[in-house]
């Protein structure tokens, strides 16, 4: 910084301040969530008698309490649900990306505007007709009717990411193989899936953070206790036990404790992964 | 891609594994608001019992929580997958259901001795509709202003008589310092218990009963001055202070909480409640409750207690009627209803169940109260038609905040009622 | 991007092989988003519940219903003040973090320190965030109250959600909370891909980090303020879990927007036909934001 050389005090200034804001902000973004933990230990009248201090006696049933009380069954349901949705997601994309990007075929500008416009149209807008088909077709209360309703939503985005990457893989590979006599579904697994690898998987992530966090599709389209994802699964366990305030963010706690730790262990490829379609 | 497809196979072979374990036996579904712990400990353990004494029937059960179970029970109804048992409120909640042909009709079922006599006649007049029962009363409820003996007796005050007694105790707690009342009203039901209350006492009863189910002409609709004159007291109760502040932003659940860690003077609460005081700082202080005290000289009725019976109606598409019946038979036997008062504090429809045995000296008095009065008012926002209902549901919270005057809600209680009256 | 495979118009064989591998991808965005939302408009012209199997057709009287709802201009309003405060956070705030971190003015790992704490609440569920922000902003026994308190700020303690004023901007408060951090991430990944040089030969005629910060960050990563732009509006418009979470639209319908508006006329008011028209309309405005994101990225 060549200005700050010239004025050394106010540069000091400056940099004291910058550290300043960024300290104030990272403390509000974790503290949240570091007393969400310490309170997970409290009973409810400890957090009305002192919510910022340490808890006095660490009450580790409320743990045990919030996890018996289902949590294990919502995580459990998302992770069938988001593993089921990206797989899908992903298969259908690739192939998508590929067509797109190699083949020759009539109206493809418009067929990729027309996956494309999906990204455009929030999940309210077919809520109510989706929901009628869910209930007709017997799908409404199954895990379909979660799987396939974000399948869909997910689709223009992933193939956005996939399709652009795909670009970027010199064509002559496939040239080459064509002439040793691949055919395209070979060339499809052989070349281009290997090579995708690394935007496979931020895609898989990026839908993946985004299906375990669905909320409306799960709120309207599955009722029982053994296919609730754990969005909702946390909603009504926070309406029966509001009363009990240890016990309410234990069970919170509980629910976020996967994907937290996942994120703390794996940072580098979480922010890579997410961030990535921010430049094409 | 192999692996992708073996993913893949394997979650559409856990998916398909999961529902209908068993197909051979007939299957009974059930959907009650009861997903507490001390709650679902008792239906667990009923339906266990049930299934082993008939290992033909496989009753599948559900359970969502209070509000909540407001959406999905119209989600099940839009869906065409309505639960062969579910429950209901008593009242315009119900009725609509059987108004609508969703409900089986229960009248022949429960005649005779055995079944009917269970129940007195006011807790099943609530889920009769044209002459037909469509409901079973499951428990029965009402409320009561609960209050702190200790901040009582230090502060030298008394159970109020009155209402004009009850106003100036508020004033005198004010005055003293303490928060008279804990109020959650973040989900606005809460209001209108207190709404539906005054109502009753301050509207005659019979233009109350006419306006709720819409059966005066459509101008005359809600025109008693006593609506208006109701929620001004309301409103008066948040303006004074009698209420902590924030109310629209405390759950009822945590408004609960902080009477029982002495926060507050009073709150009011269910009779369904009442168990949850026990072991807490309140119940070593002591406390007492009482009904919302009579209104001198007002035009409706003060011998009602606001209340109402829970229940379990059966839906009109069942496969399997003989099976469900035989499940609400059994629990509401004598012998089962006493197991879900000492189970879950809550009490029972079913006469004889709540005991000394089997529940709290507090839950018995409260019982008694509601047997000793002429009749109940009530849940508002379960007896009043949807659209006005969901009226006052947000006038509750606007009244509060001042963003509401009596007169606008009441005014747009007339257009919503006569835009149902119209479509019906 | 140039396609290298578009030279030719393709024949009717080759083309059927092509739509074989897109069918698949098609199939999914029929049937579940752009089907029903067309069915959607069909709705909207009729009145009916979810109780009762009679449909009553009423044409536009849905729309002129909406139109004279005074809870749909508040739910546009707050829609738009959503939108507009998610833009200068999201769009406007998260860049200047980017740029300060990305300029070295922190050790590497405390940049890095900072970007993960910042980055933090994007990976929660939005409802886990709603719920323990509702108990962080709880009156009296919440943390925030009890920070106003210990401060000497007293006089500023409210029951942020539970007032008309304050609702809804407690709510987008939360939002800016959870996703600004999760912009700045983005736009550090945009402002990488800046060539170097240009910042270097700045510095050397004394450019401040400010005016490399105008000249040299703002128009190098335009695609994807652009981009973010229109993603953060779009998001606005179809905000609905954080809000029903906090306030279900409480009190009064003062934190109401087009989403809990339809979901709470179709699944509580039991009016469908009127929750369709709601959807309608939030699709034709998806759908102007849509033609307008096309129209800026066409001009460029």
């Amino acid at each position: 910084m060549a200005a700050a050389r010239s004025f050394p005090a106010l540069a000091l200034l400056n940099r004291i301040l910058l550290w300043a804001v960024f300290l104030t902000l990272a403390v509000i973004c974790v503290y949240p969530m570091i007393w969400l933990f310490l309170n997970a230990f409290k009973t409810t009248n400890d957090m009305f008698a002192a919510t910022w201090g340490l808890p006095k006696v660490w009450h580790w049933e409320n743990f045990s309490t919030a996890w018996n009380y289902g949590i294990s069954r919502y995580l459990l349901n998302s992770l069938v649900v988001t593993s089921a949705t990206v797989v899908i997601e992903l298969s259908l994309a690739t192939m998508a990306a590929y067509a797109l990007v190699v083949l020759n075929f009539r109206a493809k500008a418009a067929i990729y505007t027309l996956i494309l416009g999906g990204a455009i149209l929030p999940p309210e807008v077919s809520l109510i007709p989706l929901f009628r088909v869910m209930a007709e077709t017997g799908l409404y209360n199954t895990y379909f009717a979660l799987i396939l309703p974000n399948v869909a939503f997910g689709l223009p985005f992933t193939t956005f990411l996939i399709r652009a990457y795909m670009t970027g893989i010199p064509g002559e590979l496939r040239e080459a193989a064509l002439m040793d006599g691949a055919g395209e579904a070979r060339i499809f697994r052989e070349v281009y899936l290997p090579l995708c690898r690394p935007i496979l998987a931020s895609a898989g992530l990026i839908s993946a953070m985004r299906v375990w966090n669905e909320f409306i599709f799960a709120l309207t389209f599955v009722e029982s206790e053994s296919v609730k994802t754990v969005t909702i699964g946390v909603m009504s366990f926070a309406v029966a036990l509001r009363a009990d305030w240890g016990v309410l963010m234990a069970g919170l706690a509980l629910s976020i404790l996967p994907i937290l730790a996942t994120f703390l262990v794996m940072q580098r490829q979480f922010v890579g992964g997410l961030t990535s379609g921010a430049v094409k | 891609m192999k692996h992708l497809l073996a993913v893949t196979a394997l979650a559409t072979g856990i998916l398909a594994s999961l529902p209908g374990l068993a197909q051979d036996k007939t299957v009974v579904s059930f959907l009650h608001k009861f997903p507490e712990p001390e709650n679902m400990a008792y239906f667990d353990a009923a339906v266990a019992e049930f299934e082993a004494a008939n290992p033909s029937i496989d009753i599948v059960m559900e359970a969502v929580a209070d509000e909540p179970y407001k959406d999905k029970i119209r989600v099940l109804m839009a869906s065409d997958q309505v639960p062969d048992i579910y429950f209901s409120w008593s009242g315009e909640f119900g009725r609509k259901f059987a108004r609508e042909g969703r409900t089986l009709d229960l009248t022949e079922a429960l005649k005779g001795p055995e079944w009917q006599s269970r129940f007195a006649a006011a807790s099943l007049e609530p889920f009769q509709f044209e002459g037909k029962q469509f409901g079973i009363p499951v428990n029965v409820d009402s409320k009561y202003m609960i209050y702190n003996k200790a901040i009582f007796e230090k502060h030298g005050l008394s159970v109020p008589t009155t209402f004009a007694e009850f106003i100036a105790l508020n004033d005198a707690l004010l005055a003293a310092g303490e928060v008279p009342i804990a109020y959650g009203n973040q989900s606005p039901w809460a209001a209108t218990h207190y709404i539906g209350d005054l109502f009753a006492k301050m509207v005659p009863d019979d233009v109350r009963q006419a306006d709720y189910q819409l059966l005066a002409p459509a101008d005359q609709l809600y025109t008693h001055p006593g609506y208006v004159e109701a929620l001004a007291l309301y409103k008066s109760f948040g303006d004074k202070g009698y209420f902590n502040n924030g109310a629209n932003a405390i759950s009822h659940q945590q408004a609960r909480g902080a009477f029982i860690v002495g926060r507050s003077a009073m709150v009011y609460l269910e009779l369904v409640e009442f168990y949850m005081l026990a072991d807490t700082p309140v119940a070593e202080q002591g406390w007492g409750f009482f009904p919302l005290p009579p209104m001198e000289g007002a035009a409706g009725r003060n011998d009602l207690l606001t209340g109402a019976p829970d229940g379990f109606l059966i839906s009109a598409k069942t496969e399997h009627p003989e099976e469900a019946l035989a499940f609400l038979n059994f629990i509401t036997s004598p012998d089962q209803a006493a197991k879900y008062v000492s189970t879950t504090g809550m009490t029972s429809a079913v006469i004889g169940s709540v005991t000394e045995q089997t529940t709290t000296p507090e839950t018995l008095a409260g019982l008694k109260a509601l047997e000793d009065a002429a009749g109940m008012a009530l849940w508002l926002d379960t007896d009043m038609d949807t659209a006005s209902a969901n009226v006052i549901l947000a006038a509750g919270q606007g009244l509060l905040s001042g963003d509401e005057t009596p007169e606008a809600v009441m005014e747009k209680v007339r257009a919503a009622a006569k835009e149902t009256l119209a479509q019906r | 991007m140039p396609d290298r495979s578009d030279h030719t118009q393709a024949t009717l064989r080759q083309s059927l092989q092509g739509w074989l591998w897109v069918a698949p991808a098609l199939l999914f965005l029929v049937v579940f988003v752009y089907g029903p939302a067309l069915t959607n408009i069909r709705f909207s012209m009729f009145s009916f519940s979810a109780m009762s199997l009679d449909w009553d057709f009423v044409g536009l009287n849905n729309y002129l219903r909406l139109w004279n709802d005074p809870k749909f201009m508040t739910a546009l309003t707050n829609n738009a003040i959503y939108a507009a405060i998610s833009v200068t956070c999201q769009v406007g705030v998260a860049l200047v973090l980017a740029a300060v971190l990305e300029a070295r003015v922190f050790p590497n790992f405390s940049a890095n320190l900072f970007r993960t704490a910042l980055f933090l609440p994007s990976i929660l569920p939005v409802v886990v965030v709603g719920l323990v922000w509702q108990l962080l902003l709880t009156p009296t026994t919440g943390l925030i109250d009890q920070i106003l308190w210990e401060t000497g700020l007293a006089s500023w303690s409210r029951a942020w959600l539970g007032e008309p004023d304050t609702a809804i901007f407690a709510v987008i408060f939360v939002s800016q909370w959870q996703w600004t951090g999760y912009i700045m991430a983005l736009f550090m990944v945009a402002i990488r891909a800046v060539p170097r040089d240009l910042y270097e030969a700045m510095e050397i005629d004394g450019a401040s980090g400010v005016q490399q910060f105008w000249h040299i960050t703002v128009p190098g990563v335009r695609e994807t303020i652009l981009i973010v732009t229109i993603i953060t509006i779009l998001g606005s418009l179809k905000v609905f879990d954080i809000v029903w979470v906090m306030t279900a639209g409480g009190p009064n319908h003062s934190s109401e927007v087009l989403g809990t508006m339809m979901y709470r006329a179709a699944f509580r008011d039991d009016m469908i036909g009127y929750s369709s028209t709601i959807a309608t309309v939030i699709f034709f405005i998806a759908l102007t934001i849509g033609l307008v994101q096309i129209k800026l990225q066409k001009d460029r």
